[in-house]
């Protein structure tokens, strides 16, 4: 593959992530005010629904880490364009002095030679590395989410069972629980797809 | 990292201008760049220079799919404005490039091939955005000698390039200007240097005078709309251009 295509590649994997990135930031900003409003729904149901209070209180908060970690993750592929782009321009350069040490020859390719050599040990080295290191960093970061979304299908989990207890507002509670469930479940895919564009 | 916000939606028609960069170093001029979207197609304004596309790619993703760019819109030829061409070519190279047609010959040392060129003839052209037309307007002398602004009927926006520019000092950040008489002052010593030509600055005036603009976007500094519009082009036209100062 010309050299083009991997940073041009690099640059569309990019986009789908950060895509990914907004889908779950928007799911994770509607959770949030599901969670609102199952904090008010439990008020309502008072003392049956004391658990389910406390769960939604935890569902509040797993929206906001939630919503943090994709910042995280978003700012760490800014990093990944920057280093796309000091690559291209090493690159280019590369580029061009090899053209001008194929254009000449005795004393002047020996200065280009070990020019060079320099180069070549240090900056595009130097920019392939960092950009293995943000993607190692970015695949422990998804990771890390993939173990957060899955303490808040637990949350939604418990959440069903705790609507079991709710008395009279045993339904709204279960059908509130479903909808939580449910979009967590969206979070999933969306982390499959993210892992899935890692590589 | 820069930021993109929309300052105009309605419907699937939106134009997003992407601002004000806080870890930009010192010795970069600061630009502003635009992104017209409409339905699933959208063009680039002035993507500006190679130095700082990290930024102006990172906050575009945040707002906009950027595989639906189909085109780039460069109003001149300076680095600031088109410098990063070879990176949006890397990202895709079918991208399109309107420029003026003085300057397809000088532009691909930035980057860009044969094909990716479409030269805007001394008069403007109608330029295709989704199911809308926008049209690139003259403005040459303006200061470069191949220069074009690109006005978007619908919105009512004239994306002016360095048209309205103004160097702002550090605090003053806002997106709009919010008081005429201060903003211009930073405008200025910008306009009588950059504007070369008196006579195109005054066939400037009269033509976007007769244009129904409610926004005024620059490649500086902060976008004039409402009753600015029509001041920013009085004080233009009545400003002594074209000098140095001795
Ligand atoms: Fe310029
Ligand atoms: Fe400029």
């Amino acid at each position: 593959m010309s050299q083009a295509a991997v940073t041009g590649g690099e640059l569309r994997r990019i986009v789908r992530i950060n895509e990914e990135i907004k889908s779950v930031v928007a799911t994770a900003f509607k959770i949030n005010l599901m969670a609102m409003n199952a904090i008010f729904l439990a008020k309502r149901a008072g003392q049956a629904a004391l658990g389910f209070s406390v769960l939604s209180n935890e569902l509040r908060r797993f929206a906001t880490d939630l919503q943090q970690q994709m910042e995280v993750l978003r700012q760490m592929t800014h990093g990944s364009v920057a280093s796309v782009t000091a690559l291209v321009k090493t690159e280019r350069l590369n580029r061009l002095v090899e053209r001008m040490r194929s254009e000449v020859s005795g004393q002047a390719r020996a200065i280009i030679d070990r020019y060079l050599r320099n180069r070549q040990t240090t900056s595009f080295v130097l920019h392939e590395e960092a950009i293995a290191t943000q993607n190692r960093r970015l695949g422990q970061t998804i990771a890390d989410t993939a173990q957060l979304v899955e303490l808040g299908s637990v949350l939604a989990r418990s959440a069903k069972i705790e609507a079991a207890y709710g008395g009279s507002f045993s339904a709204a509670l279960m059908q509130v629980s479903s909808d939580f469930e449910r979009t967590i479940a969206e979070i999933h895919r969306s982390l499959e797809q993210l892992s899935r564009h890692q590589d | 990292m820069k930021t993109a916000q929309v300052i105009y939606e309605n419907g699937d028609h939106r134009w997003l201008a992407i601002v004000r960069d806080p870890d930009r170093p010192g010795y970069l001029i600061d630009t502003n760049e635009y992104l017209v979207s409409i339905g699933d197609e959208a063009i680039l304004l002035d993507p500006g220079g190679s130095e700082i596309f990290p930024s102006v790619f990172s906050a575009l993703c945040a707002e906009y799919d950027p595989r639906r760019i189909s085109k780039i819109f460069a109003s001149h030829q300076d680095p600031d404005i088109i410098s990063s061409l070879s990176m949006w070519m890397e990202f895709n190279p079918d991208i399109k490039c309107y420029i003026s047609w003085l300057w397809t010959g000088f532009v691909p040392h930035f980057g860009g091939t044969d094909e990716t060129f479409i030269p805007i003839p001394d008069p403007g052209m109608d330029i295709p955005v989704g199911r809308e037309r926008l049209r690139a307007v003259p403005a040459h002398y303006l200061h470069s000698s191949g220069n074009l602004n690109l006005y978007d009927p619908k919105a009512r926006i004239l994306f002016s390039g360095d048209i309205g520019a103004a160097l702002l000092p550090p605090g003053e950040s806002g997106l709009f200007v919010e008081n005429f008489d201060r903003h211009i002052a930073h405008a200025e010593a910008f306009h009588r240097r950059w504007m070369g030509s008196e006579r195109a600055k005054r066939d400037w005036c009269a033509r976007v005078a007769d244009m129904d603009v409610d926004m005024l976007c620059p490649q500086h500094g902060a976008i004039y709309r409402g009753d600015d519009v029509r001041r920013f082009i009085d004080w233009f036209a009545q400003l002594d251009v074209g000098a140095v100062k001795s």
